[in-house]
């Protein structure tokens, strides 16, 4: 597979699913940069692919905003780095935000598979 | 990290880096561990990551504190952009530099003078000046010692209230007699003002009025650095004052002059310090008990009215209780210390105000040529700019940008100022010639000039940048770079703000150079006019007869013989005494009671006076008018005479003949032998008050010998000081000069308005003139091609004169215009200060209009003429 058909292949990322998607990842344990976009790839299938000119900007807003705390520590790989943290604000956020995700999809959904008869009654 | 942003900023722009960094190694090892080769992995490693300084300028971002970062970065680009065009730095920051400190210069002296009206007291803007009787300019001391001591103990509204009165005085017992300013002051003279001593102790109440046989005085800091070599045991010494033995019982401390602004005491004393003063301590009348200066705090949450109020009444109390003391007016009145009328205040408060207005016209002025000329340079740089705007800068980040490149250039003006007036705030001493008063004005240069300058300063930047910023932001970029091609000037929304800023400066120079001309002629009316006597061939000085310690005969004797010695010099043609010099910022004044005259109510009774001995008039010149001079057998022995002017004659007894009238002055009766005509007393400009005068060897106190001279005085000056000497060595002479030199100090007032509205009328005039010369140039340039255009459709050479000659003119008349109406507005501020011109004097106002226009008109001519002279077919071809 050529590159250009790789890059067709992947979904841009909705406007605002990017915080979700980070504070979700870090749900499953503490995490760095790389390791994020590695997990979001693997866990999708190779489709979300998060441009680190989108998430560094992202992981330092949502440490400023309190939902992630970042701490240097050692990887298993013996690699120091930059490890985030969700928070207990973080959490409430990400259920926050699922919630919305969810309606969105719901209402999305809702257009997208409308039946005719549905419409016209 | 909070307190100083700009380390957490470095910190946390290493930690990125390295966040950065080991995402790459994990990446690389990642794809090594695959199978790829290192170099390979690196590679590819870096371009999955992208752009990383991208990422990192949009990470930091996040961080809220980039805006440093980002003010650094802009204000290096400025810096770069000013660099690359030095002659509109250097002209800019020049011209900003010079107005900037036109204004803290004048604000220099405002703070030196009215807003430290008393040195090294506390909280000066709780003293008030009290004022008794009919408001006055130049007020005697309006108190009584019975008077101010009631209204000390009785009021209400007041933390304390001192009471001074001061003179020269000789310090004698040294090597060298010396004179010296003293003060008469009441006990808590220091207490109210907040001065605690260096050395020793000031005052106790119980020595307010107590005679002492060895009296107490307190130092000033330079008598005590300048005689007493600073001497550190000085507390307790016995020192010579007026040949009487005083003990120093402290020292004021450095800075502290006294409590009337614009004057220096170099020491103080009690009130009645040798028992000599108990007449005064015991009286309330007019009669020479009338001799206190008074200045109240007032107490914290009273307001200035209040006070007035609670004071007025009381003295209303006082004058009920003791009406024949107290004829005529008596209300009172409070004046905050920067106006006091008290001291030199009331008269920085007439003149510095408006001076500091012009300033900022001049600094209004100055940042509208500048912004003209930023606009020209944003115009001519409208393509960078658009390409920056297209290659995705915001319009707030432009604006920034040029509105820096404003601000740096006002903030470097605004230092070169701050030099220049840590010299300038100097120079405010020179406006005034040597008197016979120890005047100490000057300008200061504290935290408050330096705000100034910040501020001013700041807000120059911004004009001059932020407007032509704001405009120059508005072109849309896509068009910039079109119309680039096609050569189209600036825009014709540019060419209106040009055209308005070039009329802003023509409107603002206008008022200058109006005020300018009237305050020059102001100065060319005082030195021509007659102030009703002659001064010329006149010298005079002061002899100390009456500050040495010579008892009242001793003085007596000394004085036939001085005026004897001094007639007999040759050279000499008249000499005579007096006790006053007209037109020398002082007047004696007193108040005194007319035969058979009765005043109007809250008419002022009093009087100036001067105590003159024969052939006074006869020197100066003044005609007697009725009756007779004084002569030389008016002495001690002899009824009690008087010479009235004709003010008073008039008032007092009109339709009447005045010879043989009495008045009562100090208690005792004088009879009028004769009236003066009528000479200016302070000002050539004052409304004529009464003015009696007295015989010399009847009244005087001090003793100025007035000589005329048959050639000129100055040459005159070491004979007659040592003709005095000759009688007694001990005898202090002083201000020994030609009459003309001491009446200077009347009109430096009118001096330094003059000079200063000079100069900012030059400045402005210049400014305008270049104003529209480059604007004119400017826009003929851009419109090169069109004036090639039309003369090659057959314009003649005379038509394109005409056609820039136009636009030119349209602006200076409309600049001309809007200027007239505010000059007239402004000139109404000037009326008081004017002399033998009114405020709207039409020969002024149609010479500076007809100079202003002039000056346009030649500044438009020059780039006329430069079209006109171009080839067509080069105009033409020149986009």
């Amino acid at each position: 597979m050529s590159e250009k058909d790789q890059y067709r292949n992947r979904i841009e990322l909705l406007q605002g699913t990017l915080d979700m998607l980070i504070l979700q990842t870090l749900q499953w344990g503490p995490q760095h940069g790389y390791g994020i976009v590695q997990a979001l790839r693997l866990r999708s299938g190779d489709v979300l692919q998060v441009e680190t000119g989108s998430l560094y900007p992202a992981l330092h807003r949502l440490e400023r905003q309190g939902w992630v705390q970042s701490e240097w520590k050692q990887s298993e790989s013996k690699q120091r780095a930059r490890y985030y943290r969700i928070t207990a604000k973080g959490k409430k956020q990400l259920a926050s935000d699922l919630g919305r995700w969810e309606r969105i999809v719901e209402a999305i959904g809702s257009v997208m598979y409308l039946k005719p008869e549905e419409s016209e009654s | 990290v909070k307190w100083f942003p700009s380390f957490g900023f470095q910190r946390r722009k290493r930690e990125l880096q390295e966040e950065i960094d080991a995402h790459l190694q994990m990446a690389i090892a990642d794809r090594v561990e695959r199978g790829e080769k290192a170099d390979a992995a690196r590679q590819a490693a870096a371009r999955e990551f992208g752009n990383i300084l991208l990422v990192q300028d949009v990470t930091r971002q996040m961080w809220g504190q980039g805006w440093l970062e980002q003010l650094g970065r802009d204000a290096r680009y400025a810096l770069r952009q000013l660099r690359k065009s030095p002659g509109f730095t250097i002209t800019t920051t020049a011209m900003l530099a010079v107005a900037i400190c036109a204004n803290s210069t004048v604000f220099s002296w405002i703070d030196g003078t009215m807003l430290r009206p008393i040195p090294g007291a506390r909280d000066t803007g709780d003293l008030v000046s009290l004022q008794r009787g009919e408001r006055s300019f130049s007020p005697v001391p309006p108190f009584s010692y019975l008077d101010y001591r009631d209204l000390r103990e009785q009021n209400h509204t007041l933390a304390g209230l001192l009471a001074y009165h001061h003179d020269w005085i000789t310090l004698t017992g040294g090597a060298q007699p010396e004179r010296a300013y003293i003060a008469n002051v009441s006990a808590n003279y220091f207490d109210v003002l907040g001065i605690k001593p260096m050395l020793g102790r000031f005052f106790l109440p119980e020595e307010e009025t107590r005679p002492d046989a060895v009296p107490n005085v307190v130092l000033g800091y330079a008598l005590w650095k300048m005689r007493y070599a600073a001497d550190p045991a000085i507390v307790g010494k016995s020192i010579e004052v007026a040949r009487h033995p005083v003990t120093v019982i402290g020292v004021a401390p450095q800075g502290f002059v006294g409590a009337m602004p614009g004057l220096r005491q170099d020491l103080w004393i009690t009130l009645n310090p040798l028992g000599t003063n108990v007449w005064r301590m015991t009286h309330r009348s007019a009669g020479g008990a009338v001799w206190l200066n008074v200045i109240g705090r007032l107490r914290p949450g009273v307001s200035r009215d209040q006070a007035a109020q609670d004071l007025d009444t009381l003295m209303h109390h006082i004058v009920a209780a003791y009406p024949d003391d107290h004829l005529g007016e008596n209300r009172i009145t409070l004046d905050p210390m920067w106006r006091s009328p008290f001291g030199a205040n009331g008269y920085m408060a007439a003149t510095l105000p408006i001076l500091l207005a012009f300033a900022a016209v001049v600094l209004l002025l100055t940042c509208a040529n500048v912004a003209t000329l930023t606009l020209v340079r944003f115009v001519a740089r409208r393509r960078e700019l658009a390409i920056r705007q297209s290659l995705g800068a915001n319009r707030m980040q432009l604006v920034r940008q040029m509105v820096l490149e404003g601000v740096i250039l006002s903030i470097v003006a605004g230092a070169a100022a701050l030099m220049l007036t840590s010299w300038t705030s100097k120079t405010f001493a020179w406006f005034f010639p040597a008197n016979a008063n120890p005047v100490v004005l000057n300008g200061t240069m504290d935290y408050r000039v330096v705000i100034g300058i910040a501020v001013s300063s700041l807000l120059a930047g911004m004009l001059c940048g932020g407007l032509p910023a704001w405009r120059s932001s508005h072109a849309p970029a896509v068009e910039v770079l079109k119309a680039e091609s096609a050569s189209i000037s600036g825009g014709s929304r540019n060419r209106k703000l040009l055209s308005g800023l070039v009329v802003a400066q023509i409107a603002l120079s206008l008022p200058l150079l109006l005020c300018c001309g009237l305050f020059l002629r102001t100065l060319r009316n005082l030195a021509g006019a007659n102030p009703g006597f002659e001064q010329a061939p006149i010298l005079t000085a002061s002899v100390g007869t009456n500050i040495v310690g010579y008892s009242r005969d001793e003085e007596r004797v000394i004085r036939r013989k001085i005026l004897d010695r001094v007639s007999a010099l040759p050279g000499v043609k008249v000499a005579s005494f007096t006790d006053w010099i007209p037109m020398t910022l002082s007047h004696k004044g007193e108040d005194a009671y007319p035969e058979g005259y009765v005043p109007h109510p809250h008419e002022s009774l009093q009087v100036y006076h001067a105590e003159v001995s024969a052939r006074y008039f006869e020197s100066l010149h003044i005609p007697i008018l009725e009756g007779r001079e004084f002569t030389p057998d008016d002495d001690e022995k002899a009824p009690r005479v008087m010479i009235v002017d004709q003010t008073a004659a008039k008032r007092y007894w009109p339709g009447q003949d005045p010879l043989g009238k009495k008045l009562m002055v100090w208690g005792r009766p004088f009879t009028v032998v004769g009236v003066a005509k009528n000479s200016t007393h302070m000002l050539m400009n004052e409304s004529p008050e009464p003015m009696v005068y007295m015989s010399f060897f009847q009244q005087g106190y001090e003793t100025i010998v007035q000589v005329k001279a048959e050639g000129n005085p100055v040459d005159l000056a070491p004979a007659v000081e040592n003709a005095i000497h000759e009688i007694d060595a001990r005898l202090p002479v002083f201000d020994v000069r030609p009459m003309r030199e001491s009446t200077q100090i009347a009109s430096s007032f009118a001096v330094i308005e003059s000079t200063l509205a000079g100069m900012f009328a030059l400045i402005g005039l210049v400014l305008a003139a270049t104003g529209i010369y480059g604007v004119v140039a400017y826009r003929t340039q851009m419109r090169t091609h069109e004036i090639g255009v039309r003369m090659a459709l057959g314009a003649s050479r005379v038509d394109v004169l005409r056609l820039v000659l136009l636009q030119g003119l349209w602006i200076t008349g409309i600049g001309l215009a809007l200027g007239l109406a505010f000059a007239l507005g402004l000139t109404r501020i000037i009326a008081r200060l004017l002399y033998g011109i009114g405020a709207n004097d039409p020969v002024t106002l149609v010479s500076v209009v007809m100079l202003l226009g002039a000056m346009s008109l030649l500044a438009c001519y020059f780039p006329a003429r430069r079209a006109m002279r171009r080839n067509p077919v080069s105009a033409i071809r020149e986009l």
